[in-house]
């Protein structure tokens, strides 16, 4: 058996541009311009080299067509037809063009980071892409400081920079719409939570951000823009159609939703209410009525109320069978027929209940509401007393209306929580 | 170019003819900021300075000057501008991703620098204004500087940048102090009607310095992030060119009354200034007292103005070509490139202000001169990346355009080269 001796050396993007290439007798081929990598693969390989010929032309040569010896790049016994019209193949694309100096997500640190470098690994002759370089090492190789700054750096400080490597597997490149589309089978983006997702995404420019957020699953996409700052949120919905614009709507929780179809345009909004399920496009037009700084604005409808006669264990079949659907299901509110508030429970209060009990002999009757035209710093003010996580919103009959999430207060209530 | 501008007015005019105005002005009132900030900020103390010294040493003579500046200032302007609301991305972001690492690394030391110096300049504003109000610069100067770093790091931007439109309502302060040296219309019409060109030396390195203090580096790269950073989008473009145009006209307004009021006072009276403190103090006996202090008080304004913005768009342009966090809505140790070199420069620019015996003058001179070194680079890449479609898709420059364009960073390439010359030679 022959066992290969050759060892895997690791290599710098930097080191090959703008490096000749010569035949075996020392004639040179042409210049190194860029090279391009298989992206689909899971640390893409270098597959041929995009060169200029000493006769001017750019023509792409094969990788494997290249041995180094003695520091000199040689390309032995080549044919016309080695060389090819540089025109790219499906899944291949330029390293340089669309990596070097760009901007990538960092899916590990949740971060965007500029490229400096790229690192290969020489294997078996094979060249693979295994990490991005985001250091300012990297950044002074690609100056030619290297050598001087760390000289200084040792000489002054006895220090000695390292490297900033980031392994390709934490890598999504975002420079354009393709790198995403083509990256859709091992998206790296879903490793990321949703609010991260939000931060990047609030830092890319215009283009990378639609770019970045077509590329998301319907349900990501939701979570992710429940996270945004709602005048991104609004620039990103408006680029997109109507059907797709109302799928990811629908996915957001309701008060989310509301909040965003009143930012949008007018004729935006009633379009892609037009598109969403009958029902939820219903509860959301209700919400739409109400003023934004008003508890009617704030609140959901999306939570569950239950007769005084039902059982503890009915309930809890209810939750268990709604809860996927529902904004809020830590309180229930138990209310009569005709909509009155009687009382409520917590979810905690409802588990360690005795199934057979009715909600009527569980219930907390001390009910905190507020008045669907109360204004958000006094519901603000009553979260901070009562310290509760929802709080219903009653009409002039305490008839109830809806539930206001702590959450969705959280922009209001935090200025007045550190008094 | 010129047919966009009158569709603009024209798309304008039809909303206020369909009694959609107030809907459009406060559209307009919405999108505007960067625009008007940036070219105000040109009026810092070394832009006034500069016009000072021009009014008071050749009269009325240069003020036709300040019409072809004002078209220049708009052209580049616009395209900074353009290439901000199309592409999403900041000038030096694009030109970090176009032209390289290495390049990017040797601008941006340069930028630095002359940043720097102009950092050094507006303090040294602020010590001139307040000591005409009678407080020593071992005051006015630490005091500002703590202001300026606080505001910036403390505040939020939308609240700033609220105090820096503000700010630029005290400009105002010129053309009322303009008014009072009772000015000679007639006189001044005729100075832009019959332009003249000295051929001496000292006229024409006057004409450059203020073509140089009028188009600076740093602007195009501050417009262009402050235009991305509001999310302008292509649809609203029409409003940010109304805004750069707005911006362009009035700092060249304020530039034409300190022009005029130093022509009109200190030259007809023959007096030889050498700064805008001197200038500020020879108007009192004039054209009165008020006009000496809105003078000196207008001369602050500027100077703190400046010394808020430069720094910050420094830190702003330096961390977005290496990729190094870079937000006000960061903590100082997840971004400490950033406001570490936000800190370096207000404190280094305030900090040698207070050392004693201090060659000002050359201080402000020098970095007048590496900014009109490195204008022309920049001109020349905003231009390669005007017209590179891959990232202006059908925004690119027009033939028209183009030819203007190319003409104008031509001239004052011509100029700066004429004025680095003059420097080495002198």
């Amino acid at each position: 058996m022959v066992v290969n001796q050759e060892t895997q050396v690791f290599l710098y993007f930097s080191e090959l541009l703008g490096r000749r290439i010569v035949d075996s007798e020392g004639r040179p081929i042409g210049k190194i311009l860029d090279l391009t990598g298989n992206i689909s693969e899971m640390y893409p390989s270098v597959t041929e080299i995009f060169l200029r010929r000493t006769d001017g032309k750019t023509v792409l040569l094969p990788w494997r067509k290249l041995t180094e010896i003695d520091g000199k790049l040689i390309a032995d016994s080549l044919q016309t037809e080695d060389f090819r019209e540089p025109v790219l193949r499906p899944g291949e694309l330029l390293l340089k063009e669309t990596l070097l100096d760009k901007q990538v997500v960092d899916t590990d640190g949740a971060k965007i980071r500029r490229v400096n470098d790229l690192q290969f690994l020489k294997s078996q002759k094979v060249l693979y892409l295994v990490h991005v370089d985001v250091g300012f090492h990297g950044l002074l190789r690609r100056v030619g400081l290297e050598r001087p700054i760390n000289f200084l750096f040792q000489l002054l400080f006895d220090y000695t920079m390292a490297d900033q490597l980031i392994s390709w597997k934490f890598v999504q490149p975002v420079s354009s719409p393709d790198l995403l589309r083509l990256n859709v089978a091992q998206n790296r983006l879903a490793q990321l939570h949703p609010a991260d997702l939000a931060d990047i995404i609030e830092e890319l420019d215009i283009h990378q951000r639609a770019a970045v957020f077509r590329a998301l699953d319907v349900e990501t996409a939701a979570e992710t823009l429940e996270e945004t700052d709602p005048k991104i949120q609004v620039s990103l919905i408006e680029d997109l159609d109507m059907a797709n614009a109302s799928d990811i709507i629908e996915e957001m929780s309701l008060s989310e939703a509301t909040d965003l179809l009143g930012d949008l345009p007018k004729d935006k909004a009633e379009g892609i209410l037009k598109e969403m399920e009958k029902d939820v496009a219903q509860d959301v037009k209700e919400l739409l009525a109400h003023p934004e700084e008003n508890a009617g604005g704030l609140m959901t409808t999306s939570f569950l109320s239950f007769a005084p006669d039902r059982t503890a264990g009915e309930a809890m079949e209810t939750i268990r069978r709604e809860a996927e659907d529902m904004d809020l299901i830590y309180y229930l509110y138990v209310v009569d027929s005709d909509g009155h508030v009687l009382g409520v429970l917590s979810l905690r209060e409802l588990i360690v209940a005795d199934p057979g009990k009715s909600l009527s002999e569980l219930m907390d009757t001390r009910i905190v509401a507020a008045h669907i035209e109360a204004h958000k710093d006094r519901i603000a003010e009553d979260f901070a007393k009562y310290g509760m996580l929802a709080m219903p919103v009653v009409d002039d009959d305490n008839r109830l209306k809806g539930v206001i999430l702590f959450k969705n207060l959280l922009e209001v209530a935090l200025p007045n929580l550190g008094r | 170019m010129v047919e966009n501008f009158t569709r603009t007015f024209r798309d304008l005019w039809q909303a206020f003819a369909e009694k959609k105005a107030w809907k459009s002005f406060a559209l307009f009132f919405a999108l505007i900021g960067p625009g008007i900030i940036t070219s105000n900020v040109d009026n810092d103390a070394g832009g006034i300075t500069t016009y000072s010294l021009a009014g008071s040493e050749y009269g009325l003579t240069l003020l036709w000057t300040l019409i072809p500046i004002t078209l220049a200032l708009i052209i580049i302007q616009e395209m900074c501008a353009r290439m901000g609301v199309v592409s999403g991305k900041g000038l030096s972001d694009l030109i970090r991703e176009r032209f390289g690492a290495r390049i990017t690394f040797y601008l941006m030391i340069v930028l630095f620098l002359t940043n720097l110096g102009n950092t050094i300049s507006e303090f040294a504003g602020v010590a001139a204004s307040m000591e005409l109000f009678g407080v020593s610069k071992y005051i006015s100067v630490p005091i500002s500087a703590v202001i300026v770093w606080w505001l910036v790091v403390k505040g939020n931007y939308k609240s700033v940048e609220k105090v820096f439109l503000f700010a630029c309502f005290f400009y105002l302060s010129y053309i009322i102090s303009g008014f009072m040296g009772k000015p000679d219309w007639h006189a001044i019409g005729s100075s832009f009607l019959e332009p003249t060109v000295r051929m001496d030396t000292g006229w024409l390195t006057m004409a450059v310095g203020v073509i140089g203090t009028t188009i600076a580096p740093w602007m195009q790269f501050y417009l262009q992030s402050s235009v991305v950073d509001k999310g302008l989008k292509a649809d609203d473009y029409q409003y940010t060119r109304m805004d750069v145009i707005f911006g362009s006209v009035t700092v060249n307004v304020i530039a034409f009354f300190i022009i005029m009021l130093c022509a009109v006072t200190l030259f007809q009276n023959g007096i030889r200034i050498e700064t805008a403190k001197d200038a500020a103090m020879a108007l009192a006996p004039l054209a009165g007292n008020y006009a000496s202090w809105l003078f000196a008080f207008g001369l602050l304004n500027a100077s703190l103005f400046a010394a808020s913005i430069l720094p910050i768009s420094t830190a702003y342009t330096i961390c977005e070509a290496f990729g190094w966090e870079s937000s006000l809505n960061r903590k100082f140790l997840e971004a400490p490139q950033f406001y570490g070199l936000y800190s370096l420069m207000v404190f280094l620019g305030a900090g040698i202000i207070l050392l004693p015996d201090l060659p000002l003058i050359p201080i402000m001179y020098y970095s007048q001169v590496i900014n009109g070194a490195i204008l022309p680079v920049i001109l020349v890449f905003m231009l390669l990346l005007v017209n590179d479609r891959k990232i202006m898709g059908s925004y690119t420059n027009s033939f028209a355009m183009n030819v203007i364009s190319w003409l104008t960073v031509a001239v004052l390439t011509t100029l700066s080269l004429t004025m680095l010359a003059f420097a080495i030679l002198s």
